[in-house]
C-alpha cells in the first residue's frame, strides 16, 4: 500500500467509496452500493455533526505520555475536557492516585494568524511542550485553519524535530475535507506507521544463546495484536483477552492507551485481529504489506454468532480449532443458561440501533438472536466493511429500514414516531434524541459496560432487559419536553432531505 | 496578547460561546454555517465542561448546521446557506433564527447577511453574526450575539420605563451555573421593585427580549464581559450601563444594590430595607456553620484559578466574608492592561485587608509553579510554615494541584467536568450561602 508514503491520508469516500446519506431497504443499499454511487449522496438539511478531528483526539488523547497540541482556533480540541474522563479511569486503572487525564494544547490560531500564517506559533508550542512535559511524543493534529491558510504541517514537524526529544506525530484531520468521520482512523493509523513503528531504539535484540532466541521465536508465535480505537471498554478489552488467553495467545493491545514507544511491538506479532473491520483495515493491511503480519478482518465479536465466527477465524490461523470449538461450547452453554430467562422477557420487543456501522449492524444480528425484532438500524457510514453483517441481517429480513447518516437526529425522531421501537441503542452524544422520543435507551457503546465476547453479549441482554423495566424517566422527558421540529414533520418522509445522486445528474 | 498557545484552554472559541448563548434563549433556533464537526466538537466540549449541559431545545447535535464541504471552501457557501435556512425554516420550529458562521465560512468570506437580508424580506425572523473561532474566546462569542440581537432584533423604544434593567455579563457555558447566578440576581433586584430581563435563563423569553429596548439601565455584573454590547445598546436604544464585580456573598452583594439603588434613584429606605433583611437572613443561616467552622478550624489558606469574573468575586468572599486567606488569584484569561487595572482596583478594596497575589495564567499545569514561586519554600526546618491547611478553588483542572499540595478542592469555574449543574448559582446573598454549603461540605465528605 502506496498511501502510507503520502503525506495524508486518502479520505474515505475515495479510498472506499464510503457513504454517509441514505435511506431505504437493507437490499437496496446492497445494491447501490455495489453499483458505487453513494459516495456523492447529500442532505439539503443537515444538522451538526462529528468531523474527522473528534473521533482522531478520541484516540490521540488516550495515547500515555504524550502532549497532543491541537494545531487551530481556539475550540477545536475542546472534546479533550470531556474525553479527560475516560482517559482519567484509564489512568487509574493504571495504579495512578493523582491521574492528569488529557494532556493538549491548542495554538490558539487568532485573527492574526489566519493572515500571517501559524507556523511559527506551532513551532514554539512544539518546542515548549517537549521542554515542560518531556513527553514521549508530540502528537500535532491540524484542524480547519491551518488547511485552508496553507500552513506546511509537515515542513515545521521536520524542521523541529531535530531540536526536541520527543517523537513528533503529525496527523492530518481538517474537518472540511471529507465527509467521513471514519476517515479518522486512517489518518491517526497513518501517523503511527510512518512514525512510530521502527524508532532508532528498535535494534535487533542480542540473545545469549541459540535457546533463548529459539523461545523468544515461540513467543512471538503465539503474539497478536488486538486492535482498540477508543470505544472499546476496558470491559470489552478484559473479555476478548480473556477469550485469547484461553487459547494460549498473548495479547497487545494497539494503538490507544498503548505507549508510543511500544507501538513498535505491532510489527512483531504473529497476527493483528481487529474488533471492527471499518476501524482498523487501513492500518492491518499495512502491517501486513511492510512487516509480513497476517491479520483478520471480518468480525466484530458482538453477540454469540459473530463472537464465535471471530474465534474461529483466530483458531483456524493458529490451528486450534479444537480448542476454540470446547471454549465456545464452554461459553455458550454457561451463557444461554443465564440468557433464558432474560430471552423471555425481550422476545419480541422492537429495537432501533444507531453507530459506526460494523457496531450497529453486528447489535443488530445479535439482537435478532435473542428474539427481538429490528425496525430500523441507522449506521453512521456505509461502505464494504458492513456487508457481512448486512447480509445477516438481510437473510432474515431483505426490506429492513437502513438510514445511514452521521447523527442527523431529525431522521431518528422521524423513524422512531413512525415505527414505534420498545428500545432504542445508539451513539453517545446522539442517545438523548431517542430519550426525547419517550424511549428507554442503551448506549451501544462505552461506559462502564462490556460489549463484545460472551460477556458482551450477556451485558447487551441484560442492559435490554434493565432499562425495559422502568422507562418512567423518558416517558417523562417525551410527555414534558418537545423535539425542534414541527409536527408536520412526523407525517414526512424520513429520508425526504436525502439528495441521492443518480436523482442528481 | 493572545498571541500564543494554551495549554488546555478554559473557554470555549467564539462560536462555542455564541452556540450556547443563542441556545440559552428559550426559543431560539441557531443556525451554523459551518465545517461538519464545529456542532459536535462543541457539543463534546460543553458535556465534560459545563457541568454536564445537554443539548437543550435544539442544541447539541441536533442543531442544524450547513456543514460546509471542501467545494463550497472553494466556491462559496453561501448557495449551501441559503438552502439549509430555506429547509431549517420549514423543518425547525423557532421564534427566532439565529446565523453563526465559522472559521470556514469567515476566512472565505461568505456574505451572510445578504442570504439572511432575502429571508427577512420574507418576514422570517432571522439575524446572524460573524463568529468564526479564530475571532476570539466564548466571552468573544456571547458579545457578537447579544450585539447581534441588540442591533438587529430589540425593537427601539425612545419612552424608558424607570423599573425596568438588563442584566448582563454573565456568560452562558463559560459559567456552568449562569442560570442559577443569574435567576439569584433577578429575585434580588425584584426586591428593589425592579423588573429584570436577564435574556439567558430558563425563566427569559424572546417576547421579553424584544421589548427591553426600554429599560432605565443596563447592568453588567462583570467589569469585563459583555462592555460591546452594552456600549452598542446606549448607541442604539440610548440606555446606559453600569458595570460591577460579580456579586458574591453579603459584602458585594450589598455594595452592589447601594450602586444599582444609587443610580436608579431608588429610595434608600427600600434599599436598606432589603439589605438588612437579606442579611439577617443570611446569617441566620451561617450562624449555625459557625460552630463546626470554630471546632473544626475550618479557615484555609486558599488558591483561587477563574476567569475574570471568579477569580475576583470568590477571591472577595473567601477574603471578606468567610474569613479564609487567598494567597494566590490566578486569573486564566491572558492580560490585559485596561483590565488589569479594574482587577487592581476591585482587589485592593477587601473589607478584610487581605492582599492575594495575582498572576495571569492560562496553562493549567503552571498554576503550581507560581504557587511555588509566592509560598516560601522550606529549607529542611524542622518547624516550616508550610501551606496548609489549604484549599483550592478552580475548575476540574485543579484537582491535580489540590492533591499535590493536599488541599481540598471545589470545581466551580470552566471547566466543570466532576458536577452536575441544573439550578445552583453563586451570586449574591443565596449564593454565598451555596458557595458555603459545597466548600464545607469537602471539608466533611470523608467522615
Amino acid at each position: 500500500m502506496n498511501y502510507i508514503d503520502e503525506k495524508v491520508a486518502p479520505k474515505r469516500e475515495e479510498r472506499l467509496g464510503t457513504c454517509v446519506d441514505f435511506g431505504g431497504s437493507a437490499c437496496d443499499l446492497k445494491k447501490k452500493f455495489k453499483g458505487g454511487c453513494m459516495k456523492n449522496n447529500d442532505r439539503g438539511f443537515c444538522q451538526g455533526s462529528i468531523c474527522q478531528l473528534l473521533p482522531g483526539l478520541s484516540m490521540l488523547n488516550t495515547i500515555p505520555d504524550s502532549v497532543v497540541i491541537v494545531h487551530g482556533s481556539l475550540g477545536c480540541g475542546g472534546a479533550g475536557h470531556s474525553q479527560s474522563a475516560a482517559v482519567r479511569g484509564r489512568q487509574m486503572l493504571g495504579g495512578s492516585t493523582n491521574p492528569r487525564g488529557t494532556l493538549w494544547l491548542s495554538t490558539n490560531l487568532n485573527e492574526k494568524d489566519v493572515v500571517t500564517g501559524g507556523e511559527a506559533k506551532l513551532e514554539e508550542a512544539i518546542i515548549e511542550a517537549d521542554r515542560r512535559y518531556r513527553p514521549a511524543s508530540i502528537i500535532v493534529v491540524s484542524s480547519c485553519v491551518p488547511g485552508i491558510i496553507g500552513d506546511d504541517l509537515d515542513g515545521v514537524v521536520a524542521k523541529v524535530q531535530p531540536q526536541v526529544n520527543g517523537i513528533i506525530l503529525p496527523v492530518h484531520c481538517e474537518g472540511f475535507k471529507t465527509k467521513v468521520m471514519a476517515t479518522a482512523y486512517d489518518a491517526v493509523y497513518h501517523a503511527i506507521s510512518r512514525n512510530l513503528l521502527e524508532s532508532e531504539k528498535d535494534k535487533e535484540r542480542i540473545y545469549k544463546n541459540e535457546i533463548e532466541e529459539a523461545t523468544e521465536k515461540i513467543r512471538r508465535s503465539k503474539q497478536v495484536n488486538l486492535m482498540n480505537v477508543s470505544s472499546g471498554t476496558p470491559g470489552d478489552e478484559k473479555e476478548l483477552t480473556r477469550l485469547l488467553n484461553a487459547l494460549g495467545l498473548e495479547v497487545r493491545i494497539f494503538p490507544c492507551f498503548a505507549h508510543p514507544e511500544d507501538m513498535k511491538y505491532a510489527t512483531q506479532a504473529a497476527l493483528s485481529i481487529s474488533t471492527c473491520p471499518t476501524h482498523d483495515d487501513y492500518f492491518l493491511k499495512y502491517l501486513k504489506e511492510k512487516y509480513d503480519v497476517p491479520y483478520l478482518l471480518k468480525y466484530m465479536p458482538i453477540g454469540i454468532e459473530n463472537t464465535n465466527a471471530w474465534l474461529r477465524d483466530v483458531a483456524k490461523f493458529f490451528h486450534l480449532e479444537e480448542e476454540a470449538e470446547r471454549l465456545i461450547e464452554r461459553e455458550t452453554a454457561e451463557l444461554e443458561l443465564s440468557l433464558k430467562p432474560i430471552r423471555e422477557n425481550l422476545k419480541g420487543k422492537k429495537a432501533m440501533l444507531s453507530s459506526g456501522e460494523v457496531r450497529t449492524l453486528a447489535t443488530a444480528v445479535w439482537l435478532k438472536e435473542l428474539g427481538l425484532e429490528i425496525v430500523a438500524v441507522r449506521p453512521y457510514h456505509y461502505d464494504e466493511f458492513g456487508e457481512p453483517a448486512l447480509d445477516s441481517l438481510i437473510e432474515k429480513d431483505q426490506e429492513l429500514q437502513v438510514n445511514v447518516g452521521t447523527v442527523q437526529p431529525f431522521e431518528t425522531a422521524n423513524i422512531i414516531e413512525k415505527n414505534k421501537p420498545d428500545i432504542y441503542l445508539g451513539h453517545n452524544s446522539d442517545n438523548v434524541w431517542a430519550a426525547k422520543s419517550g424511549i428507554p435507551v442503551l448506549p451501544i457503546y462505552g461506559g462502564p459496560n462490556t460489549y463484545v465476547g460472551y460477556t458482551g453479549a450477556f451485558d447487551l441482554a441484560r442492559g435490554i432487559n434493565r432499562v425495559l423495566k422502568n422507562p418512567a424517566f423518558n416517558k417523562n422527558i417525551r410527555k414534558n419536553v418537545r423535539q425542534p421540529y414541527f409536527s408536520n414533520w412526523y407525517t414526512d418522509h424520513p429520508y425526504k432531505y436525502i439528495v441521492q445522486e443518480d436523482e442528481n445528474l | 496578547m493572545n498571541d500564543r498557545f494554551i495549554e488546555r484552554p478554559r473557554s470555549f472559541c467564539a462560536l462555542g460561546g455564541a452556540m450556547l448563548t443563542a441556545g440559552a434563549i428559550p426559543g431560539v433556533v441557531p443556525i451554523l454555517h459551518t465545517a461538519m464537526g464545529c456542532g459536535g466538537s462543541i457539543y463534546w466540549n460543553q458535556v465534560g465542561s459545563t457541568g454536564y449541559l445537554g443539548a437543550g431545545y435544539c442544541g447539541g447535535m441536533a442543531v442544524p448546521s450547513s456543514n460546509v464541504k471542501e467545494k463550497d471552501i472553494i466556491f462559496g457557501g453561501t448557495e449551501r446557506l441559503a438552502e439549509q435556512i430555506e429547509n431549517t425554516v420549514k423543518l425547525v420550529e423557532g421564534e427566532l433564527y439565529i446565523v453563526l458562521t465559522g472559521c470556514m465560512t469567515d476566512i472565505i468570506g461568505d456574505d451572510i447577511h445578504s442570504v439572511i437580508r432575502e429571508f427577512r424580506e420574507r418576514d422570517i425572523n432571522i439575524i446572524g453574526a460573524e463568529t468564526g473561532g479564530f475571532k476570539g474566546d466564548g466571552y468573544k462569542g456571547y458579545d457578537l450575539v447579544l450585539k447581534t440581537i441588540i442591533e438587529n432584533y430589540i425593537e427601539k423604544k425612545p419612552q424608558k420605563s424607570k423599573n425596568k434593567v438588563n442584566l448582563w455579563g454573565i456568560v452562558p457555558g463559560q459559567d456552568a451555573f449562569w442560570r442559577g447566578n443569574l435567576n439569584n440576581l433577578r429575585a434580588l433586584l425584584s426586591k428593589l421593585g425592579l423588573e429584570v430581563n436577564t435574556f439567558f435563563s430558563e425563566s427569559d423569553t424572546l417576547e421579553g427580549i424584544k421589548n427591553s429596548g426600554d429599560a432605565a439601565l443596563n447592568i453588567l455584573v462583570s467589569e469585563v464581559y459583555g462592555i460591546d454590547s452594552a456600549e452598542a445598546f446606549k448607541d442604539i436604544h440610548s440606555v446606559p450601563y453600569i458595570t460591577f464585580q460579580l456579586p458574591i456573598g453579603p459584602s458585594a452583594t450589598e455594595e452592589f444594590i447601594r450602586k444599582v439603588s444609587s443610580v436608579l434613584d431608588i429610595d434608600s429606605s427600600l434599599s436598606d430595607n432589603v439589605i438588612e433583611s437579606e442579611n439577617s437572613l443570611y446569617y441566620r443561616y451561617v450562624d449555625r456553620i459557625a460552630d463546626t467552622y470554630n471546632d473544626q478550624d475550618f479557615q484555609r489558606y486558599v488558591v483561587v484559578v477563574g476567569d475574570w469574573n471568579y477569580s475576583v468575586a470568590l477571591t472577595r468572599f473567601l477574603a471578606d466574608d468567610l474569613g479564609w486567606l487567598p494567597e494566590l488569584t490566578v486569573i486564566t484569561d491572558f492580560f490585559d492592561e485596561d483590565k488589569d487595572v479594574k482587577i487592581n482596583e476591585s482587589l485592593a478594596k477587601l473589607s478584610s485587608g487581605y492582599k492575594t497575589k495575582v498572576v495571569y495564567e492560562t496553562d493549567a499545569s503552571e498554576v503550581q509553579y507560581h504557587l511555588s514561586r509566592h509560598w516560601p519554600q522550606s529549607n529542611g526546618q524542622k518547624f516550616y510554615d508550610s501551606f496548609s491547611p489549604a484549599f483550592v478553588i478552580g475548575s476540574h483542572l485543579e484537582r491535580q494541584l489540590a492533591v499535590n499540595i493536599g488541599a481540598g478542592h471545589l470545581t466551580v469555574t470552566y471547566p466543570v467536568g466532576n458536577r452536575v449543574v441544573l439550578t445552583r448559582g453563586y451570586t449574591g446573598y443565596m449564593g454565598g450561602l451555596n458557595l458555603i454549603e459545597d466548600i464545607f461540605s469537602v471539608l466533611v465528605a470523608q467522615r
